[in-house]
């Protein structure tokens, strides 16, 4: 035995703490909730010295992937953590790593699918990975999320696995929930358990050369995929071992199976994870009632344990299996279906099993719903007769004689009239008329007050300052984001326009299908000619780095449409990680200053290099789109032009992209009610300067120099609390350094606006 | 090892807390520093976790807290439904949720209010039991602390079975890394709240009947909703009421240094400005006027106050005015 202490920690906690006490080389992740607790608290732990994991954040969790299997490549160990469509954006490269037998650890935090999005947990992403070629470990508490992420280490890495594995723990119902736990008290004693990691080919190796990843057509592929089925069937045998030797050091035994009172049970349920601790008062509640009930749930679903499963439902007379996923068109979810499969093949057994599906999108499943389970299990076993062999629990009709009702009027033809001109003039440059703040109040919102966002969020300013300088009908596509959350939960909607919502991976695109589709339509004559629409793609939240390959490829086919910006310097609706966008130095949960790392992230401090803030209107410039705005608050009079600019050129020309600096207040830490005025320094001081590119002529349209209001940065920073700590003596030449880089781009912006060549 | 016995349990063996409250008060963080200190400092076994959407301030949370003997083993993940102890962050909460619901005779309610126990029983609409109230808004007014420290300090209170110093341990062990310069004056809170609390003891006397614990239902379900999640009520956010993201303080609008320039209105977040064409005297011409703002989305941010350039609008306190009549309903 090795001594144990206690923690009261959740699964997302001890996840990072598996990572920490084995001391991985790297971590690739993009956060997405719930999973984003992981690199989160791995941040922190760093801050605090308590591991040197090379955090880095990635573009999105395909590029996470990519890192992951090229470190894990490169002979080191690694981990990631995600859920959803993060982990279906990811799944591609999955088979990749399987393929090419690079182990790692992925802690799966199972969230329900999109769409429509909803954050919550159930198994409809896990159950994505079952054909990936990785091990799948199933931890229904935070106890075990710990214990099997360094089991599965040893598993994965065994000669004769070689495998990548996945570590699933439920989404909220796990991931943050508190419990009381046991870790290894002395770190090197975990070390010591999954010992040296020496892969046999890395790429990094100069004195053997190999290739990674061959083409390899028939007759080959087959013989790499019975290798790997091998190395299943292998880790089949390792599991147990590895469970065996980690129980006599922890005293903390596992099985492949989890059962509860299934000694005699005749009627029973399967579920996995955090279901089967309530499901097991359930069973304690029908047994004093002289019940024969148990409860059946698995550790390891990848590679199935056929063997056990046939072995504890021996002789059950009724089983429920209960999923919380549905394989659609089956009628059945994916475990009711392997179950079923598995029990088939022993001709001796006689089991009844039918297949019910509960608590989607993260409903509660409580006791009674357990009870309600088993009482139909003993109803079978005592009929020896299945009565609905598929069904849903927790569902329900609605009230049949609500009425939709109407709270906008007909929105159509000049609801939306704004007074302002857009001309040409002479040199072909656009001028717009009719632009005061007291006029524009005619403009009927077309967003409803009553969205949920916090108290003087920037993003709300923004839409409206946008959408005044709009006429006519607009079609919105919002990204995912905080502007998406707060206008639209379910069932209220505070858009009085259409509105469509994407993942953040892919909503230019989207909308420019949308788009295309009007077109062509309008051309067939299936639309009449005089409909007009405005096509206006708003992000935010860092969508614009997940989401930039589309973005590039929707401005480099130039389609009549916009895409709006709102930067709000982080992914705030994660709860504020690190993007692109942050200043570069500020805090956030991924880059946190501790004391390890006094005035610096722990990413761009230590293992990672990166560059100062992106700048996303300049690698807009390089797709020569039409139109490139930034806009701020501050300034709504040059804002609602180059709205009213950007709807002339979707008209006519092909796409515009307008950018405006987001204000934050919870996460930025700064007074909700100065943020107009903090939006302002970010303008004076040239952190965030106001300009276009027309046809490729840039223009400052407010010059702080000229105005003799120029600022340095230490007055923007100075109003945020994440980079108040820049303004520190010790840090001095970090922010010079950023100063350096902000007069760099004001100089180039001066040179590009004083030359049309440039 | 474990240092008191529970004084009582549900069917499953668990003394159990519910906290319910809006985003940013704290109550997911209250919730963490009681489990901690049962679990940690007192050797019960125990769990805790909250639900709440995504990560904003302003929209409801509940928190909940399970304790059980260290032997046992927690086996519920579903939330608290019958609360031994309730926590009332916001006293605004009981117009928008049935906060109340499962909380029994036998149940301790702990509600944040300047009423006394009485009248907070009647507010609350209780079948009976125990109120416990604590103005901490005001406390925290005048302790210069955040209102959670002062709700934990109270709710301990309820809670005779807890530990003070456990409790104190937990808050310096949750507070105390990140914000030590803090950490005074949030121990000096929880005292404050431990202290500060009027309690009073009501039978079930039929007054109000007790509502049991019911999960949420709407109108749409499968039979009746478009498919694919559409939602063909555009615009229906207006039907919200935000009023319980206030935190006390309120923009007055003073019509007559009103100058209309319309800048209060693009940066009012919550869209809560009124607008109207009138006719300017001077000129002859329709402009637009300011007619004020509507209360039921204002947020108190106070962004139209610090853009304001003729001092049109103040910063003034909610308690001080009537909400109702100042409304411009949009």
């Amino acid at each position: 035995m090795r001594e144990q202490q206690i923690v009261f920690k959740n699964g997302n906690e001890m996840a990072a703490l598996a990572a920490t006490h084995m001391d991985f080389h790297v971590m690739g992740y993009f956060p997405i909730t719930p999973s984003t607790g992981i690199p989160e608290e791995l941040s922190a732990y760093k801050a605090d010295g308590l591991h040197e994991i090379v955090l880095i954040p990635a573009d999105g969790e395909h590029g996470a992937a990519g890192i992951c299997y090229g470190a894990a490549t490169a002979g080191g160990r690694v981990v990631n953590a995600t859920s959803a469509n993060g982990l279906l954006y990811a799944l591609e490269q999955l088979p990749v790593q399987s393929g090419t037998r690079v182990p790692m650890i992925l802690n799966v935090v199972a969230r329900t699918v999109s769409g429509p999005l909803d954050i919550k947990g159930d198994h409809s992403d896990i159950m994505f990975t079952l054909n990936t070629g990785w091990l799948i470990f199933m931890a229904k508490d935070p106890q075990r999320v710990y214990d099997f992420n360094i089991i599965a280490t040893k598993a994965a890495e065994n000669a004769e696995v070689m495998l990548p594995a996945i570590v699933t723990s439920d989404g909220f119902f796990t991931s943050h929930q508190k419990r009381r736990n046991y870790i290894f008290e002395n770190k090197s004693h975990v070390k010591e358990f999954i010992g040296e990691y020496n892969p046999k080919y890395t790429t990094i190796d100069p004195e053997n050369p190999v290739t990674f990843g061959p083409y390899m057509n028939e007759p080959d592929l087959i013989n790499n995929k019975v290798q790997l089925s091998h190395a299943m069937d292998k880790a089949y045998e390792v599991i147990p071992k590895v469970m065996e030797e980690y129980g006599r050091l922890t005293g903390r035994y596992y099985n492949v199976l989890e059962t509860y009172r299934m000694e005699d049970a005749e009627a029973c349920l399967f579920l996995l994870n955090s279901s089967f601790d309530t499901a097991t008062e359930a069973v304690d509640i029908l047994r004093q009632k002289g019940k024969k009930v148990g409860i059946v749930s698995s550790n390891v679903i990848r590679p199935w344990p056929y063997k056990e499963i046939q072995k504890v439902f021996k002789n059950v007379k009724a089983l429920c299996v209960a999923d919380r996923q549905e394989s659609y068109g089956a009628q059945a979810g994916n475990m009711s279906i392997e179950i079923r499969a598995t029990l088939k093949d022993d001709p001796e057994n006689k089991t009844l099993v039918f297949s019910r599906i509960y608590g989607l999108g993260g409903k509660e499943f409580y006791v009674d719903d357990a009870i309600l389970l088993l009482e139909e299990a003993i109803a079978v076993a005592d009929n020896n007769k299945i009565g609905k062999a598929f069904d849903y629990i927790g569902a329900y009709e609605g009230n049949k004689h609500y009425e939709p009702k109407k709270y906008v009027n007909n929105v159509i033809s000049d609801y939306f009239e704004n007074g302002l001109t857009v001309e040409k003039d002479d040199k072909q440059q656009l001028i717009v008329k009719g632009v005061q703040t007291r006029e524009l109040t005619t403009v009927p919102k077309r967003i409803a007050p009553g969205h949920q966002a916090c108290p003087g969020c920037g993003i709300f300013p923004n839409l409206n300052l946008f959408t005044k300088g709009l006429k006519g009908y607009v079609v919105f596509l919002f990204h995912t984001g905080c502007g998406m959350v707060v206008t639209t939960g379910y069932p209220y909607t505070a858009f009085r326009s259409t509105y469509i919502h994407n993942l953040f991976q892919n909503g230019a695109a989207t909308l420019s299908g949308v788009v295309e589709m009007f077109h062509e339509r309008k051309r067939r004559g299936e639309i009449p000619k005089e409909v007009d629409i405005t096509f206006v793609m708003v992000s935010g939240d860092g969508g614009m780095d997940i989401g930039m390959g589309p973005a590039i490829g929707t401005a480099l086919r130039n389609h009549n449409m916009i895409i709006f910006e709102y930067d709000n310097g982080g992914y705030m609706n994660t709860g504020y990680q690190l993007s692109y966008t942050t200043p570069h130095l500020a805090e956030s949960k991924t880059s946190i200053v501790g004391p390890e790392f006094p005035g610096k992230s722990t990413f761009q401090k230590h293992g990672g290099r990166s560059t100062f803030h992106k700048d996303t209107p300049m690698i807009m410039a390089g797709t020569n789109i039409p139109y490139i705005a930034t806009v701020a608050e501050s300034h709504p009079v040059d804002y609602v032009k180059k709205a009213a600019k950007a709807q002339y050129v979707a008209k006519n020309e092909g796409l515009a992209y307008v950018k405006a600096i987001s204000a934050c207040p919870l996460n930025w830490k700064s007074p909700p009610e100065e943020q107009r005025s903090v939006i302002n320094t970010a303008v004076e001081s040239c952190y965030f300067p106001l300009f276009e590119i027309y046809n490729g002529i840039t223009t400052i349209t407010y010059d702080p120099e000229r105005a003799k209001k120029k600022m340095p940065i230490s007055k923007y920073f100075s109003r945020m609390g994440v980079t108040k700590h820049l303004l520190e003596e010790e840090n001095r030449e970090d922010l010079d350094r950023i100063q350096n880089e902000v007069d760099r781009r004001w100089e180039r912006l001066k040179a590009r606006n004083e030359n049309p060549l440039l | 090892m474990q240092k008191a016995t529970l004084p009582v349990k549900n069917k499953f063996g668990f003394f159990e807390v519910r906290l319910e409250s809006i985003g940013g008060l704290g109550a997911n963080v209250a919730g963490k520093i009681l489990a901690e200190a049962g679990v940690m400092g007192m050797g019960y076994n125990g769990s805790n976790f909250a639900s709440y959407g995504s990560e904003k301030k302003g929209t409801p949370v509940s928190s909940y807290v399970r304790f059980c003997d260290s032997d046992k083993a927690v086996r519920i993940n579903s939330p608290v439904t019958d609360p031994h102890v309730l926590g009332v962050f916001h006293e605004n909460l009981v117009s928008r949720l049935p906060i109340t619901a499962g909380v029994g005779p036998n149940a301790t309610v702990v509600i944040n209010t300047d009423k006394d126990p009485h009248n907070a029983r009647e507010y609350l609409r209780l079948s009976g039991g125990r109120v416990i109230t604590v103005d901490a808004i005001k406390i925290a007014y005048e302790e210069k602390v955040r209102m959670n420290a002062i709700m934990i300090g109270a709710i301990t209170r309820a809670m005779d079975f807890m530990d003070k110093e456990a409790v104190k341990e937990a808050i310096r062990q949750t507070l105390g890394k990140k914000y030590e310069n803090q950490l005074k004056a949030n121990l000096r809170g929880f005292e404050a709240g431990y202290e500060q609390v009027s309690i009073d003891s009501f039978d079930e006397d039929g007054r109000f009947p007790f509502i049991p614990f019911k999960e949420a239902k709407g109108e749409w379900g499968y039979a009746n909703a478009p498919i694919g999640g559409i939602v063909v009520e555009a615009g229906s956010m207006i039907l919200k009421n935000n009023q319980s993201s206030r935190q006390g303080k309120i923009p007055l609008f003073h019509p007559g240094k009103c100058i209309h320039c319309g800048l209060c209105e693009t940066t009012c977040p919550d869209y809560c400005f009124s607008f109207e064409p009138g006719m300017d005297e001077k000129t002859n011409k329709t402009q637009m006027y300011n007619k004020g703002l509507d209360y039921q989305y204002c947020k108190g941010c106070l962004r139209c106050v610090d853009v304001c350039p003729v001092e049109a609008l103040t910063e003034e306190l909610e308690a001080e005015h009537d909400i109702e009549k100042l409304t411009v309903k949009l």
